[in-house]
């Protein structure tokens, strides 16, 4: 043995380094990114620019049928809710994209995949940490724009009595109010956690964190596109954007679980063939 | 110390460790492609244990490739990989010893070379328990470190973030990835590109260093003097094959070796060394005796028995440049 300094333990003995370890650097890497800070800072403006537009124009116009952000007006707690609504249309899966983008092909990029498929970090393990890091961030986006959103209106627009007044007219309290909050947001990262596993799988196939944004978000442009062809309909079921505007049920009373359930479950199989092309492809990649 | 090749045909001992049987590793029969290109074909090598052994090429021979192959980096189109007795499937598990410098320096721009460390620190299986004393310690070992001894940019060059960095600093930082922990094997891709006079001194003596604590070092370059003045051996790879591999000393002695005469007669000595079955010739005021023919004590015998008075018998080294011309030149 030429090893002058002792290594103690299991140190001495294994073939990669703690997971823990693996995933606490992981995080860190992803929460230092600036671009991550940016989009997170981005997704915090949604809210705060929907509370203005409300606290200034002080709700519907004349004539107009009340609208779903309209519905803000006088019941801050919806606020949160629209604010997710309208940034899972393309802000959260940019973020996350983003996120998946960095993370393998970004790596391939700086020549850094070669570091971690060197020391070795198991391919295997590099997915399970990679695939934490977007999970991170998924769930950092929902959390930003839910807080900042509740907060918002909370103090901008005003809740109607610490209630909130669904579509169906009926009124909440605040504990249940606070409670479809929670639900929108958990399904929200549900949805994305979509985007994000095949973000992961097509990261894998490139060195060029852009591709992966430009396939991720031209693909559901292309989803949404298809969804509006009404001889197409029949897509619909596979298409993934088909469910993003479930999330707004939670403001129905009594709460349809229907659409919430169906488009959870999409997006599980989405997650599924995600991680799936991710595993095989990264098993065989060269670095 | 480097190990200096010696002169007048006599092999020096090995410093450091005797090299083993076994080899830090070896491949059989390896062979890459492209598409249509044949990057690398049918190369057999083995690094000894304890040697630092040089791989020479041109751009483009397939130094780079073979390297990533010996790494599990690339996938090799047909033959076997041995690294550190590990083998296919298992290769991974000797990585954990194998320190590597591959295709320049990765890193993320947006951290300083220090956090940039710490992260790879954090991936290496070796290391255990707080992860800033082996990264000082090899950011010290680099010239990159908050000492005296940092050679670049004052002390804080590892505090900076790494977009700022020159060539040579970014190259620094990269062999500081490859010695956070002690190791049996360092490869070494072009480790001097983009280094000033003084930071190829530095990797030199790092070399110096691991080969004194017995790690097989392979540093593949395409500057044969470098190769020269720090390996006990040496291979050349040209157009994806393995033209020679060897000791350098051994390759060295076995390429050239001419004899230079100071005589006080060039015509007596002339005719002296012909009858004795040699092909003598004149050069630059000295009889020159060609490789291959006659020994130093035949030479002085010869001349001794004309009359001849011999000033100074020297054997001209072969340089490397000589058999790397030689050798690309007869496979041309």
């Amino acid at each position: 043995m030429s090893t002058t300094v002792a290594t103690r333990g299991a140190a001495a003995t294994r073939t990669t380094a703690p997971l823990s370890r693996l995933l606490a650097a992981e995080l860190r890497w992803v929460l230092r990114r600036p671009r991550t800070l940016v989009v997170l800072g981005l997704l915090a403006l949604v809210p705060l620019a929907i509370a203005i537009g409300i606290a200034t124009t002080g709700g519907p116009s004349e004539g107009r049928g009340p609208g779903l952000v309209a519905q803000i007006a006088g019941n801050g707690f919806v606020l949160p809710v629209v604010a997710l609504g309208l940034s899972l249309a393309l802000l959260l899966p940019l973020a996350v994209a983003s996120a998946g983008a960095d993370a393998i092909a970004g790596e391939a990029a700086t020549g850094t995949l070669r570091g971690l498929l060197l020391a070795p970090v198991g391919r295997m393990r590099l997915v399970v940490m990679k695939a934490a890091g977007v999970v991170t961030v998924a769930v950092l986006a929902v959390l930003v724009v839910a807080v900042v959103g509740m907060i918002a209106g909370t103090v901008v627009v005003g809740g109607a009595q610490g209630t909130l007044v669904t579509l169906s007219g009926t009124q909440l309290g605040i504990g249940e109010a606070l409670g479809r909050i929670a639900l929108v947001a958990v399904w929200t990262v549900g949805q994305l956690l979509a985007v994000g596993a095949v973000a992961l799988a097509i990261s894998t196939f490139t060195e060029h964190p852009l591709v992966v944004l430009a396939c991720v978000l031209g693909g559901l442009i292309v989803f949404g596109v298809l969804s509006a062809v009404p001889s197409l309909d029949w897509l619909q079921p596979v298409l993934l954007t088909t469910g993003f505007s479930a999330g707004t049920d939670v403001l129905r009373d009594p709460l349809p679980l229907g659409g919430l359930a169906s488009s959870s479950l999409r997006a599980l199989v989405y997650v599924v063939l995600g991680l799936g092309v991710t595993l095989a492809r990264m098993r065989r990649r060269d670095a | 110390m480097t190990a200096s090749p010696g002169t007048l045909g006599v092999v020096p001992p090995p410093e450091g460790p005797v090299p083993d049987a076994e080899p830090a590793a070896r491949v059989r029969g390896l062979r890459k492609t492209f598409g249509r290109v044949v990057a690398v074909d049918g190369v057999d090598l083995d690094l000894p244990k304890g040697a630092i052994v040089g791989m020479l090429g041109p751009n483009g021979s397939g130094k780079t490739t073979l390297i990533r192959m010996l790494l599990g980096l690339t996938r090799p189109t047909a033959g076997s990989v041995e690294l550190l007795g590990r083998r296919g499937d298992d290769l991974p598990a000797a990585l954990p010893d194998v320190g590597a410098l591959v295709e320049g320096p990765g890193f993320h721009p947006f951290l300083s070379g220090r956090d940039n460390l710490l992260r790879a620190a954090a991936t290496e299986p070796r290391l255990d328990g707080d992860l800033r004393a082996p990264v000082d310690a090899a950011l010290e070992r680099v010239g990159l470190g908050g000492g005296a001894s940092g050679a670049t940019g004052g002390g804080d060059a590892a505090r900076r973030r790494y977009r700022g960095y020159s060539l040579g600093m970014k190259q620094r930082l990269g062999l500081a990835a490859a010695l956070l922990v002690p190791r049996r094997l360092v490869v070494l891709d072009e480790p001097t590109n983009g280094l000033d006079p003084a930071g190829t001194r530095d990797v030199r003596r790092v070399i110096a260093e691991l080969h004194e604590a017995g790690t097989t070092v392979l540093l593949s370059s395409h500057l044969l003097a470098e190769v020269e003045a720090v390996c006990t051996h040496v291979a050349v790879l040209q157009r994806g094959t393995l033209l020679v591999s060897g000791e350098l000393a051994g390759l060295l002695d076995g390429g050239a070796g001419e004899l230079v005469l100071t005589v006080d007669d060039h015509d007596a000595a002339l005719d002296a060394l012909r009858a004795a079955g040699a092909g003598p010739y004149v050069r630059d005021g000295g009889v020159v005796v060609p490789a291959g023919t006659l020994e130093p004590p035949e030479v002085v015998e010869a001349l001794v028995h004309w009359g001849v008075g011999v000033w100074e018998v020297h054997r001209r080294r072969a340089h490397l440049e000589e058999l790397f011309a030689r050798l690309t030149e007869e496979d041309t």
